[in-house]
């Protein structure tokens, strides 16, 4: 019997498992062989260089939030602080001492701009990782447990779902105040059903293998099968779909930015950049809003390009 | 011989791919004669069904002829572009496929797409085309062809449809019928009536047919010359008869060593799986393509690729040495040991015991559920005990409950009544509810080898997740039980690592059971664990499956479709019939009369590959009804070939349940007719020359 299946021809290779480092760097790997996900990769990356090194306070949180609040700071690639007013300087054009012009108080674009990227850039990501993990959470029980869970969960997400989104934050800011935590809390209330949604179907198909029937005659708990047989299964169309989140997250917190209900001023915040600049458009400076809108766009572009070609990759190699 | 219909000479056929061309086919050359039939048999990935798409050129975008060529009635079909092709073969070559449903188109009516084969090709009218198509589905025995016509394909039932499709493809009497794997989707009994189909319009048309298939049963009963392919080669071609009684080459040799005969049980015979896998096609052996699986293997044989050649009239082989070879002379190599049970049918202990198991699945009817609840009663009132350290088998067509019970036995599904005990503990509750000793001792061998693995956990993480779970061993003696545990189902150790996408479906069916086994269980349940497996490796995980059980005398439920593996692998058989148990006994008593009349239809049905064995012609009529409201009395009466066996026809079938009759050692017959007369009906098979 020692002759049945003789392993595969060659001499074997120890197919030792992939470290967890030379994983990430295979996944790394994905971005470089797809010119579409390489744009989006630079367009992000330029962003997330520019919010590190806006100026020396990289650690403290309050600088990432609120926009750098510390005196003491250094500014490095923003040149200036986001708050400081040069006399004399209102609603400047771009010019070699300002890169990007002025604004109506005489604070320099350029540094607004970067700093702003700091708030988008904590902002949209933990609203976004926040959305997943409830919307994660609700959908794999929907689809597990299935029967009244499933319905209970799913009707009530779906009436969340009714609300037009720009209402769904305009009730919940209204209601609560506009603040960073409260922006936040909009975007997980308004982005956690369609998580929930892609995560049950997901769910819903890796359910039936034979491997959970297995973990089930080994009488693995519901949960042990949700988060260690499921979930890793259904992570690459929700990491996909993160990515392309955390563009509309972007798009969203502009939006309420932009409407007043974003970061109380005077946050270098991308929407209120564009609302404060709005007025000046037709009076011979639209800077303001130009370099916000462009700067948001560039951003979510970069994000959605990046997930396009990274999902575009994946289902090649499936 | 007069002229060929088809003639392929010397064919090669690449696939391009990212790492340079890969030949799949190499040097095929066959004939096909009018009214003949050539099966191509071969294990997955062989190239069969690359040559038979490269007559109809559908090799796809990447797949092209690098030499040779395809004479079809005197002209060649390669080099030359879509609408030639279209010209040269016209109406002339037809095709069926596996699965019926890819034939057919699901929102037009049967009558509407068999018309338009017609007046596609031909300018036929109307209600000249109408009758020709009716007169078609009478000829492939469909029941009231005019109402079919109004049909949609859903409607209808697979074999049906495949039936269907096989009439579609004779409406325009073509010269050549390429059938790929036409009955691999169906049941047994449905299989048996379609190549009886085959058979017939093939003599009435005078059609070549080249009909590729897996399974040595089924060519055996229709074709006339078999070529066996492997590793993209035609290896041996031969008469049918004399492919089955001569095999003149060590890869046919092998193949017929891995099929269980049917009838013959573990503790008479044994199977001889052919060791090592089937080469690369990027890869291959610089010598004979079987060489290094080959028992004869000599020096000889790794210089140079042999040529086919005649040995003997019409008999071709691609081996040197094919004339000194004999397969009678074959000798089992040294290391393999008798498997054989050995302990005979002492009576032990049995270890579970059901009483009446049902299982119903509530279907509602009306709108969001609120209406009447009907109930499909999957598995509906089944009792049996199964002694330990035994099997038993349990064979049926799909939708038989075989599947559901065993789900139901393990808790996966709820149980709807009866009784159920294992080892003394009352097992009638889900596997949720179960305490973790009766879970540990209940285990599961699965079906699909490409998920019955997760595919982001190594290998040696999904065998060690059970023995943390039970505790088998202490924690830091894992890693070690889990090695052991590889070597039981002859894996190295390096397989620790792996994850499951670098393995191979029979590696992933060990791996399958190394972790079922891991809990060291006293009942595993196997549904259909070597189904999907090419006859080579399922010989291998049946030959492991019998030795581990030997080893750990543990006690198997095993589920199958193909009764001779059932009847190979069991000590005890059950035939099921629409979610009820119809005869039980000891394996060797089930397949010997007296049988109940649907194990007597289904073993009239089972392909068996020698072309010595006579079987009885016994073919069900109809379809298998409704489990949601199942036929009154006797559930088999609507279809029974042997109700006639009572008087009036069986009228007591439709009233009454029938009584379980006893024929001694534990068999039984679920059966309103006498044993006596179940006695004296003829054995199905019989042999013509003993061997």
């Amino acid at each position: 019997m020692a002759v049945a299946e003789r392993s595969a021809g060659s001499p074997t290779r120890p197919a030792a498992r992939p470290s967890w480092l030379s994983r990430t760097l295979g996944g790394l790997a994905i971005i470089r062989r797809s010119r579409t996900a390489m744009v989006g990769a630079v367009l992000v990356g330029w962003w997330i260089i520019a919010a590190l090194f806006a100026d020396s306070c990289i650690i403290s949180p309050q600088c990432w939030v609120q926009g750098s609040q510390k005196a003491e700071a250094t500014p490095w690639i923003a040149r200036y602080s986001p708050f400081e007013q040069f006399r004399g300087q209102t609603n400047k054009p771009p010019s070699w001492e300002h890169w990007l012009g002025t604004d109506r108080q005489g604070r320099d674009l350029w540094a607004r701009v970067i700093h702003g990227s700091r708030t988008i850039l904590t902002l949209a990501p933990i609203s976004v990782l926040l959305a997943l993990a409830i919307g994660g959470v609700l959908g794999l029980m929907a689809g597990y447990f299935g029967g009244l869970v499933d319905e209970i969960t799913m009707r009530f997400l779906d009436t969340l779902l009714a609300f037009p989104q720009i209402l769904l934050y305009l009730v919940i800011i209204a209601a609560l105040g506009p603040s960073a935590l409260n922006v936040v809390l909009a975007i997980v209330i308004a982005g956690a059903p369609g998580i929930a949604r892609l995560v049950r179907s997901l769910t819903l198909d890796v359910k039936t293998r034979d491997y959970i029937a297995a973990a089930k005659t080994r009488g693995e708990s519901p949960w042990y099968i949700m988060f260690v047989e499921i979930l890793p299964n259904a992570k690459g169309p929700i990491i996909i779909d993160a990515m392309l989140r955390v563009g509309y997250a972007v798009f969203s917190i502009g939006t309420l930015g932009f409407l007043g209900l974003g970061l109380p001023p005077p946050s270098p915040d991308w929407g209120s950049i564009v609302n404060a600049g709005r007025k000046f458009i037709l009076a011979g400076h639209p800077w303001d809003a130009l370099w916000g809108s462009l700067a948001t766009a560039s951003l979510v572009v970069g994000l959605n390009l990046l997930a396009d070609g990274v999902s575009e990759e994946m289902n090649r190699y499936r | 011989m007069s002229e060929p219909v088809i003639d392929v000479k010397n064919l090669a056929i690449a696939y391009e791919t990212r790492a340079g061309d890969v030949t799949a086919v190499r040097e095929v050359t066959f004939q096909i004669a009018r009214g003949e039939t050539l099966g191509l048999v071969g294990e997955s990935g062989c190239g069969k069904s690359t040559v038979a798409y490269s007559l109809v050129n559908y090799l796809g975008r990447n797949g092209k002829i690098v030499r040779g060529d395809i004479v079809f009635q005197g002209q060649s079909l390669v080099g030359r572009s879509q609408e030639e092709l279209r010209q040269l073969r016209g109406d002339r070559i037809a095709m069926v496929y596996q699965d019926p449903m890819t034939s057919l188109n699901p929102v037009l009516k049967i009558g509407e797409q068999m018309m338009e084969v017609l007046t596609i090709h031909q300018s036929i009218p109307k209600e000249e085309g109408r009758a020709r198509c009716i007169d078609m589905l009478r000829q492939v025995h469909m029941p009231v062809p005019e109402k079919v016509m109004e049909r949609f394909p859903h409607q209808i039932s697979g074999g049906q449809q495949q039936r269907v499709v096989i009439g579609m493809a004779m409406l325009n009497k073509p010269a050549l019928l390429i059938m790929d794997e036409p009955t691999t989707a169906l049941d047994v009994t449905v299989e048996a009536a379609v190549l009886d189909l085959v058979a017939e319009l093939r003599r009435e048309f005078d059609t070549a047919i080249l009909f590729i298939s897996h399974n040595l049963g089924v060519v055996a009963r229709v074709c006339d010359r078999v070529g066996v392919m492997y590793a993209g080669e035609i290896v041996e071609l031969t008469t049918v008869e004399e492919l089955f009684a001569n095999p003149r080459h060590p890869y046919t040799q092998g193949l017929m060593r891995c099929v269980p005969r049917l009838g013959r049980g573990k503790d008479s015979s044994m199977l001889y799986p052919i060791p090592g896998r089937v080469p690369s096609p990027a890869n291959l052996p610089p010598g004979c393509v079987f060489e290094p699986r080959c028992d004869y293997a000599r020096d000889e044989c790794r210089q140079a690729r042999p040529a086919i050649r005649e040995i003997a009239a019409g008999h071709q082989s691609r081996c040197l040495f094919a004339e000194a070879i004999d397969p009678h002379g074959w000798r089992p190599p040294a290391d393999q040991v008798a498997l054989t049970a050995g302990n005979g049918h002492t009576e032990g202990e049995s270890i579970l015991n059901v009483d009446g198991l049902q299982t119903y699945y509530a279907h509602s009817t009306g709108i969001l559920g609120f209406g009447k609840k009907e109930y499909v009663k999957a598995v509906d009132g089944v009792s049996f005990e199964v002694p330990r350290g035994k099997t038993l088998g349990v064979v049926g067509e799909s939708g038989c409950g075989k599947s559901t019970l065993i789900k139901t036995v393990i808790g996966l599904e709820d149980m709807t009544g009866g009784k159920a005990e294992f080892m003394g503990f009352d097992i009638t509750q889900k596997v949720s509810k179960r305490d973790t000793d009766t879970i540990r001792e209940l285990q599961m061998v699965f079906q699909n080898p490409d998920s019955t693995m997760n595919p982001n956990y190594s290998v040696g993480e999904q065998i060690a997740r059970p023995l943390k779970r039970f505790n088998v061993v202490p924690r830091e003696q894992v890693r070690d039980e889990v090695i052991r545990l590889l070597r039981a189902v002859k894996l190295d150790e390096h397989y620790y690592e792996r994850l499951p996408r670098q393995l191979s479906g029979g590696e992933k069916q060990r791996v399958g059971i190394a972790r079922a086994f891991a809990g060291r269980p006293d009942l595993v349940l196997c549904d259909e664990p070597v189904s999907a497996l090419d006859v080579s490796v399922q010989a291998a995980v049946l030959n492991l499956l019998l030795e581990i059980q030997k080893e750990a005398g543990t006690t198997m439920i095993f589920i199958a479709h193909d009764l001779s593996v059932v009847r190979f692998f069991s000590d005890y058989v059950a035939v099921m019939y629409l979610g009820q148990i119809v005869e039980t006994g000891p394996a060797e008593a089930i397949y010997d009369p007296p049988y109940h009349p649907y194990t007597e239809s289904l073993l009239a049905a089972v392909p068996v590959p020698d072309p010595n064995v006579e079987q009885e012609h016994i073919r069900l009529e109809g379809n298998v009804p409704s489990p949601l409201n199942p036929p009154s009395g006797c559930r088999f009466h609507t279809r029974c070939p042997r109700r006639d066996m009572l008087p009036d026809g069986g009228a007591i079938c439709e009233r009454e349940t029938p009584p379980w009759r006893e024929t001694g050692a534990g068999h039984r017959i679920f059966c309103h007719i006498p044993l006596e007369q179940l006695r004296e009906l003829e054995p199905v098979l019989h042999t013509s020359d003993e061997g």
